[in-house]
C-alpha cells in the first residue's frame, strides 16, 4: 500500500467488522461511512453488486463486501454501514457489518496475508495486522473492487 | 512577472477577439469604405497585441502590430481594402488562432508567422502614402496652435467627426527626464487616449514610439468626444508624464477661422486645479463610444460548478420532499405551509439553474461565415449565407457536440448542392446561391435547418447507386418513394468517394452526422426538389442532462423510459398476446409489434414478480421505424429527469443507458430502448 509512505512508520485504519471477524482498510481510502439507505438493484450485473445509491445527488455503486469474499451472508442490522472507499478516482460503497474502530498500527507488525490462508481468496488480501489478542486482515481494495477486471458487467 | 495565472483569461479573450476579427474583416469585405468595423477590427487586433506582449507572446505581439499598422493605414484611407489585403489579414487572423491554440496546448509553435509579416509591410509600402517626415518635429513642443501636417485624408477624418459633433486634439506629450520605458509609456498613453477616442496620427509613427526612437516629446492628433481637460487628466494619470499640452485641432483652411479658442491649455500634474476653469474649449458631451456594442454583461463559469450547483439543488428538492413526508405525518399544518413557500422556491430555483446552461446557438454559428466564404472561393461559386436564429438557446453540452455535424452539412451544401455561377444562369436561377442557416425552437426541442437552393438530390440516382452497392436490393428500391430514397444516404457505406464525384454528391459522412445526432438524443431528416434545392432539418433536444420521461414500475422497481421513444400507451388483456415463430407480438392498428416483457429482461426474481393476469400495461416504443412493445406492471407518470452517469464500474450494461435521482432521494435507473428491443 503506497499510503504507508506518507507516514513515517504508521498506518491509520478503519477497522470494521464481517461476521465476527475484522477487517481493515487505510484511512486514506475511505471518504466517508453511511447507514445504510435504499439502494437501487441494477439489472446484468454480478451478483455482489448490490445496485446503485444516491450520495448527494451523484449515483454510487455499492458493492455487497461478503458477497464479493465468499463470506457467509447475514441480514443488515442497526450497525450496518457502507463505507465509502475512493480507489483510483473511482469511488464505490462496501457494504459492512458494523464500523468498529480506527486505530494505528506500526508497520512492523504487519505482516504477509500468506498466514491467514483461509476463507478468502489471498489476492484480496494485502496484509495482516497482529494486536494484542487480535488479528485485522488488510484488504486489497484495487482487486476487490476490480477496476477494470472481472468485476466489470458481465 | 508570474503570467500563469493569467493564462485561462488571455487564451479566452484571445479568442473572443479572433473571432471579433473573423467576423468583422468579413463585414469589412462586403463594406470596405466602414470605419466602424475598422475601428472595432483594429481594437481587437490591438488589444491581443497588448495582451500577448504582457503575457510575453512575442510572435502574436509582433503579427498583430504588423496588422495594425496594415489596418491604421487603411482606417486613415491611405490603403484601399484590396482583396489582397482582405485575404492577407484573414491568414493574419489564421495564424494567430493556430499560434494562440499552440500556448494552450503549450506546444511548441512551428508556425511561421515571418512571411506573413514580410507581406504585410510589403502592402503597408506598397501603397502607402505615409509621410516619413517625422524624425524632424520630435524634438519641438509647439506651444502655438497645431503644428502637424496633415494629409487630406486625415483633414477628411477630422471634419467628419466635427460633423458628428466630437472634436480632434493635438496633445503634446513630454515625459519626464529620465523615464526608463519610454516606449511602454508612449503606449500607455496611446492606449489611455484609445479609450476616450480615437488616434489617427501620431509624430513620431507608431512604429518610432515603440523603437524609442524620440527624445522625451511626441504628440498625438486624437478624435474625441470628451473635453480637452478630460483628455489631459487622462494622459497625465499616467506616471512619468511631464506635461501633457491638448490644443484643438486646426485644419489649415481654418486658419483665421473662428473656432480657435482663446489659450492653450497646458498644465503639469502639480497645478491641476488653477486651470481646470481655463478648460472651456466648445467640446459636446457626446459619448464617443459606438463601440461597446456587446451585449450585456456576463461571468465565465466552469461547466463542472454549474453541475455542482446542479447537484445541490437536486438534494435541496429532495430534503424538502422529505420534511413535506414529515408534516403530513406529524400533520403539521404550520410546516406544510411553510414548505409549500419554499417549493415555489426551489422550483424556481431549479429551472433558473438549467437556464444558466444554457448558450445561444450563435457561439457556433458565428465561425460558419469564414468558412462558407473561404470554401465558395476555393470552389468559385457565389454564396449568400443567411443565418436566422442565432440566439435560440441550447445546452452548452449539446452545444459542444453540434459544430461538426453542422460543418459537414454546409460543407455538403456547398460543394455539390450549389451549382456554379454560369450552370446557375442558364436553369434562370440567381447566380448567386443561397444557403439558410436557421436555427429556431419547437416545444421542448430545437430546430437547426441547412437549406440550399443548389441542385438537390435526384432520388433516382440514389437508388440505383444504393442497389449498385447492394445495400437495397432492386425490389427494395422500386418500391420506395423518393422522400425514402433520399433518406438512403444517410446510410453507413452509402458514402464512398465514387458516390461524391460522380452522382449529385450528398453522402459524406452523413452516417457520421446521423449518429452523431442520435447520440445528442436529436433526429436529422432531409426533403429535396431536384433543381430547387435540399433541406437538412435537425431536431434536438434542449439539453442532455434533462429529459422527458415515463415511469413505469416493475415488481418494486421503479424505471424511466424516455418520451422521446414512446408512442403510446395501451392496456391489453394477455390473451391479445399471440406467438408468432416462438415469439411473442400483439396486433395494433394492424400491424405487428414484437412484445418485451420488462421483468424478464430485467432478470427480476420470479418470488417477486406474480403474473398478472387481469389487464396488462403495454408501453409502445420505437427506434427509428422498429416498434416493440413493453409491458411493464403499472405507470407511474411522465416527469422531468436530471440523466446521471453510472459511473466507470457499471458502464457497459446495454439496456441500461443511465440513472436519476427521484423526488424521494432514491435512484431510478433509465431505460435504453434501443438496446432493449433488439
Amino acid at each position: 500500500m503506497s499510503e504507508q509512505n506518507y507516514s513515517s512508520n504508521e498506518v491509520q485504519l478503519v477497522v470494521f467488522k464481517l461476521g465476527k471477524e475484522e477487517y481493515s482498510v487505510s484511512i486514506l481510502q475511505v471518504q466517508e461511512i453511511k447507514r445504510i439507505t435504499d439502494i437501487t438493484r441494477v439489472p446484468h450485473t454480478p451478483e455482489y453488486i448490490k445496485g446503485v445509491i444516491n450520495l448527494r445527488g451523484s449515483v454510487l455503486p455499492v458493492i455487497d463486501l461478503k458477497k464479493r469474499l465468499n463470506l457467509p451472508q447475514q441480514v443488515s442490522t442497526e450497525d450496518t454501514r457502507i463505507i465509502i472507499v475512493k480507489v483510483d478516482e473511482l469511488s464505490v460503497g462496501m457494504i459492512v457489518d458494523a464500523v468498529s474502530e480506527v486505530m494505528t498500527i506500526n508497520q512492523e507488525n504487519i505482516d504477509s496475508p500468506d498466514v491467514v490462508a483461509g476463507s478468502v481468496a489471498a489476492s484480496y488480501l494485502s496484509g495482516v495486522g497482529k494486536l494484542e489478542n487480535r488479528l485485522l486482515i488488510l484488504l486489497n481494495l484495487e482487486e476487490i473492487i476490480g477496476v477494470g477486471q472481472d468485476a466489470k458487467v458481465v | 512577472m508570474d503570467t500563469n495565472q493569467y493564462m485561462g483569461m488571455f487564451l479566452e479573450e484571445s479568442r473572443e477577439h479572433l473571432q471579433t476579427l473573423n467576423s468583422c474583416v468579413l463585414d469589412l469585405e462586403n463594406d470596405p469604405e466602414n470605419l466602424s468595423v475598422l475601428s472595432e477590427i483594429f481594437r481587437s487586433a490591438h488589444t491581443i497585441k497588448g495582451m500577448s506582449a504582457t503575457m510575453g507572446f512575442t510572435t502574436i505581439a509582433e503579427l498583430t502590430h504588423e496588422m495594425e499598422n496594415i489596418l491604421d493605414l487603411l482606417r486613415k484611407g491611405q490603403l484601399k481594402a484590396s482583396h489582397d489585403i482582405i485575404d492577407t489579414i484573414f491568414k493574419c487572423v489564421d495564424t494567430l488562432e493556430q499560434l494562440v491554440e499552440s500556448v494552450a496546448t503549450n506546444s511548441e509553435s512551428s508556425i511561421d508567422s515571418k512571411p506573413l509579416i514580410v507581406k504585410l509591410k510589403a502592402l503597408a509600402k506598397g501603397e502607402s502614402v505615409l509621410p516619413v517626415a517625422a524624425k524632424t518635429t520630435t524634438k519641438v513642443i509647439a506651444t502655438e496652435i497645431s503644428s502637424i501636417e496633415l494629409s487630406d485624408t486625415e483633414i477628411a477624418v477630422i471634419k467628419k467627426a466635427r460633423a458628428q459633433g466630437m472634436q480632434a486634439y493635438e496633445v503634446q506629450i513630454s515625459l519626464r527626464e529620465g523615464c526608463l520605458l519610454k516606449s511602454a509609456r508612449s503606449y500607455m498613453v496611446m492606449n489611455a487616449l484609445d479609450e476616450i477616442g480615437e488616434v489617427i496620427k501620431s509624430i513620431p509613427a507608431v512604429e518610432e514610439l515603440e523603437k524609442e526612437n524620440f527624445a522625451l516629446t511626441f504628440q498625438v492628433i486624437v478624435i474625441s468626444g470628451s473635453e480637452a481637460d478630460k483628455i489631459q487628466q487622462t494622459v497625465l494619470s499616467i506616471s512619468e508624464i511631464d506635461k501633457a499640452v491638448v490644443l484643438p485641432c486646426v485644419l489649415p483652411a481654418e486658419n483665421n477661422g473662428q473656432v480657435i479658442p482663446e489659450k492653450p491649455i497646458e498644465q503639469t500634474p502639480k497645478i491641476q486645479d488653477e486651470h481646470e476653469k481655463t478648460a472651456n474649449v466648445a467640446v459636446t458631451a457626446q459619448p464617443t463610444t459606438e463601440k461597446k456594442n456587446r451585449s450585456g454583461q456576463s461571468v465565465r463559469v466552469d461547466i463542472d460548478k454549474l453541475d455542482t450547483l446542479l447537484n445541490l439543488v437536486g438534494e435541496l428538492v429532495i430534503n424538502k420532499t422529505r420534511l413535506e413526508q414529515i408534516g403530513l405525518t406529524h400533520k403539521l399544518t404550520d410546516l406544510v405551509e411553510t414548505i409549500e413557500q419554499m417549493d415555489r422556491v426551489t422550483t424556481d430555483l431549479q429551472a433558473v439553474v438549467m437556464k444558466v446552461r444554457m448558450v445561444p446557438v450563435g457561439q457556433v454559428f458565428n465561425r460558419f461565415p469564414r468558412m462558407v466564404r473561404d470554401l465558395s472561393r476555393d470552389l468559385n461559386k457565389e454564396i449568400n449565407l443567411i443565418i436566422q436564429g442565432e440566439e435560440t438557446e441550447l445546452d452548452r453540452t449539446v452545444i459542444d457536440e453540434i459544430g461538426d455535424p453542422l460543418v459537414h452539412l454546409l460543407r455538403n451544401s456547398i460543394d455539390h448542392g450549389i451549382e456554379h455561377p454560369q450552370d446557375r444562369e442558364e436553369q434562370g436561377k440567381n447566380p448567386i446561391g443561397e444557403i439558410r442557416l436557421i436555427a429556431r425552437h419547437e416545444g421542448n426541442n430545437v430546430i437547426i435547418m441547412v437549406e440550399d437552393d443548389g441542385k438537390g438530390i435526384n432520388a433516382d440516382v440514389i437508388k440505383r447507386k444504393a442497389v449498385e452497392k447492394g445495400l437495397i436490393s432492386q425490389g427494395e428500391a422500386d418500391a420506395m418513394d423518393a422522400n425514402e430514397a433520399v433518406r438512403l444516404v444517410f446510410l453507413p457505406g452509402f458514402s464512398t468517394a465514387a458516390v461524391v464525384t460522380d452522382v449529385s454528391g450528398r453522402g459524406v459522412g452523413m452516417d457520421a452526422v446521423k449518429n452523431k445526432i442520435e447520440s445528442l438524443g436529436g433526429m436529422v431528416d432531409v426533403e429535396t426538389k431536384v433543381n430547387e434545392g435540399s433541406k437538412f432539418k435537425i431536431r434536438l433536444p434542449l439539453t442532455l442532462a434533462i429529459i422527458q420521461a415515463l415511469l413505469v414500475k416493475v415488481s418494486e422497481e421503479i424505471y424511466a423510459i424516455p418520451l422521446g421513444s414512446i408512442d403510446s400507451t395501451i392496456n391489453i388483456m394477455p390473451s391479445d398476446i399471440k406467438t408468432v415463430q416462438n415469439k411473442e407480438v400483439i396486433l395494433l392498428r394492424g400491424q405487428i409489434i414484437p412484445i418485451v416483457r420488462l421483468a424478464n429482461v430485467l432478470t427480476i426474481p420470479e418470488s417477486e414478480h406474480q403474473q398478472q393476469e387481469e389487464e396488462l400495461f403495454v408501453v409502445i416504443v420505437h427506434i427509428g421505424e422498429q416498434r416493440a412493445g413493453i409491458i411493464v406492471d403499472n405507470l407511474i407518470g411522465q416527469q422531468e429527469i436530471v440523466i446521471k452517469s453510472l459511473g466507470k464500474l457499471l458502464a457497459g450494461i446495454k439496456i441500461i443507458a443511465g440513472a436519476t435521482i427521484l423526488g424521494n432521494g432514491q435512484v431510478a435507473l433509465i431505460l435504453d430502448i434501443g438496446s432493449l428491443i433488439q
